[in-house]
């Protein structure tokens, strides 16, 4: 092709040429613009497509070279991002806890008959000697020296000192805490002793008339015992009554101590001659009342994790394990309740 | 016909295309200072310098439709430019008896300033102007010289391409 045609032939060919082609398309060349298409379909694509195959090591190899800072600080900047959503993260999930914890802890306080103030647990004792924690109400909300403070599974202990905008909280299982309670018949009998009727103001089964029947049972076990709860709900079809029966509950009073950290607090019976045998492992433990308590009737303690008798006596002393985690402790209420300043001087 | 099957003709044609696809996936794709390398124009330059100036012409010339086919310049805009260049390159090179290799990038150099510098005034002349402007002083510098850097890898290929040898001089004794 070179060897045909002299050099300077060649040349001018193709100067020539090139001059034909441009004159052709600026003139509008329906071959010109077939021939740019069948070249972009059939001859590029599939010479791109191998050839992709070659640039794509090439461009990995040039991206690190060239691109290197860049992709660095990218892969920073990506880096801190996910470390702040992490972080985000972790804050709504400590958030959501929290509100559970607050509602539990209102929840429990509604129960009560008296207002509540909830606070945060802001610090704890320094010293090993001392089972206090420190919350961040103060007498500014109205708490006052030997209220009683729980959390949202029952009493954690009561306030020891008051300032304006902090308290401190002596925790239950401090030796020097105490206060009556009374333990209530065992949750094996209180779910035996419950039964259920169910009636239909025609005396019909429930099947031939076609109602709808809801029973609810109140389990609360620390409200004042009713001797029965009633239930009315209405459907269109008929009215069902559901009456739930309580059971009887024994209580046995008595007053109850701390022995330390991470130990069982002691109930002993103010009746010496307490009836034994109707304490059992696992009966619920609240707070007494009456006038001389550091503490309104009602609030949950614990429960009896242990029943000793002392020898050639029927005087029993109970193990009492408290339902709060005082190990855990981050929101509290702080019950309302002005007790008896002798009660607060024992 | 087996020389014309295999002859320069249709060698040229498949380096064109992987060239003008490397052009278009790799140099385009990644710009050196915002300015595109020009990878076919380098095979060219480097095609004028071990093959002389015709050679550089007609591979210019090839390479450059193939350049207008596959864009959007006029059908021979390129092939004119670059047509230009590999026979400026091939010129230049054949004007010095026994070039070394950084010579050789020096005509590729030049003849890649030729080729690139034709591009928009050609497109100048036939009314698709507006590239004549400063910035040609940052772009056709850079084209050039990366030009001239690549051709010595380019050389053996172009060699092949264009059908010619290495020359190899022998010492007469007496």
């Amino acid at each position: 092709m070179f060897s045909s045609l002299s050099r300077r032939r060649v040349i001018l060919l193709v100067v020539l040429s090139c001059l034909l082609l441009i004159t052709l398309d600026k003139r509008g060349n329906p071959v010109i613009d077939r021939l740019r298409g069948a070249f972009a379909t059939l001859v590029m694509r599939p010479v791109d497509t191998a050839t992709e195959a070659v640039v794509l090591p090439l461009e990995r190899a040039w991206n690190g070279i060239v691109n290197y800072d860049e992709m660095k600080r990218d892969r920073d900047n990506l880096y801190d991002q996910v470390q702040h959503m992490k972080g985000n993260d972790v804050e709504a999930q400590t958030a959501i806890l929290e509100a559970r914890e607050l509602f539990a802890i209102t929840g429990l306080a509604a129960q009560l008959d008296f207002q509540s103030v909830v606070g945060q647990v802001v610090g704890e004792s320094a010293s090993n000697f001392q089972n206090t924690v420190e919350i961040n109400v103060g007498s500014r909300r109205g708490v006052k020296v030997g209220m009683p403070v729980t959390d949202g599974a029952g009493i954690i202990g009561r306030i020891t000192k008051v300032f304006p905008d902090q308290s401190i909280v002596l925790l239950a299982w401090d030796p020097s805490y105490g206060v009556s309670a009374q333990i209530l018949a065992t949750p094996e009998e209180v779910a035996e002793e419950i039964s259920t009727r169910v009636t239909t103001p025609s005396g019909a089964f429930e099947d031939e008339v076609g109602t709808t029947t809801s029973t609810t049972i109140d389990t609360r076990p620390f409200d004042p015992p009713d001797p029965a709860r009633t239930t009315t709900t209405t459907t269109p079809a008929s009215t069902t009554t559901t009456t739930t029966t309580a059971p009887q509950i024994i209580r046995e009073t008595g007053a109850i101590e701390g022995q330390g950290s991470d130990q069982p607090l002691i109930m002993r019976f103010t009746d010496s001659s307490s009836a034994v045998t109707t304490v059992r492992v696992g009966s619920l433990v609240d707070t007494a009342g009456g006038n001389s308590s550091l503490a309104p009737q009602g609030i949950p303690i614990g429960t009896v994790t242990r029943v000793v008798t002392e020898t050639g006596s029927s005087n029993a002393v109970v193990e009492v394990t408290l339902h709060a985690n005082l190990r855990r402790l981050n929101f509290v209420a702080v019950v309302l309740y002005e007790p008896n300043p002798e009660a607060i001087g024992r | 016909m087996p020389s014309v099957l295999f002859g320069p003709a249709l060698r040229i044609l498949p380096v064109g295309l992987f060239a003008l696809s490397l052009q278009r996936l790799f140099f385009a794709r990644h710009p050196l200072h915002d300015v595109k390398l020009q990878f076919v124009l380098a095979v060219v330059v480097a095609a004028g310098v071990v093959g002389g100036p015709d050679r550089g012409a007609v591979v210019g010339f090839v390479f450059g439709l193939l350049y207008d086919l596959s864009g959007t310049t006029p059908l021979g805009l390129v092939a004119l430019a670059y047509g230009l260049g590999g026979m400026s390159a091939g010129y230049v090179h054949s004007r010095v008896p026994e070039p070394q290799w950084w010579l050789a990038m020096i005509f590729a150099t030049i003849g890649a300033v030729i080729g690139e510098l034709t591009v928009p005034l050609a497109e100048q002349m036939v009314d698709d102007g507006g590239w004549i402007t400063a910035r040609l002083l940052e772009e056709i510098p850079v084209v050039a010289v990366t030009a001239g850097l690549m051709c010595p890898a380019l050389m053996p290929v172009c060699r092949w391409m264009v059908g010619v040898k290495r020359k190899k001089w022998k010492v007469i004794t007496e």
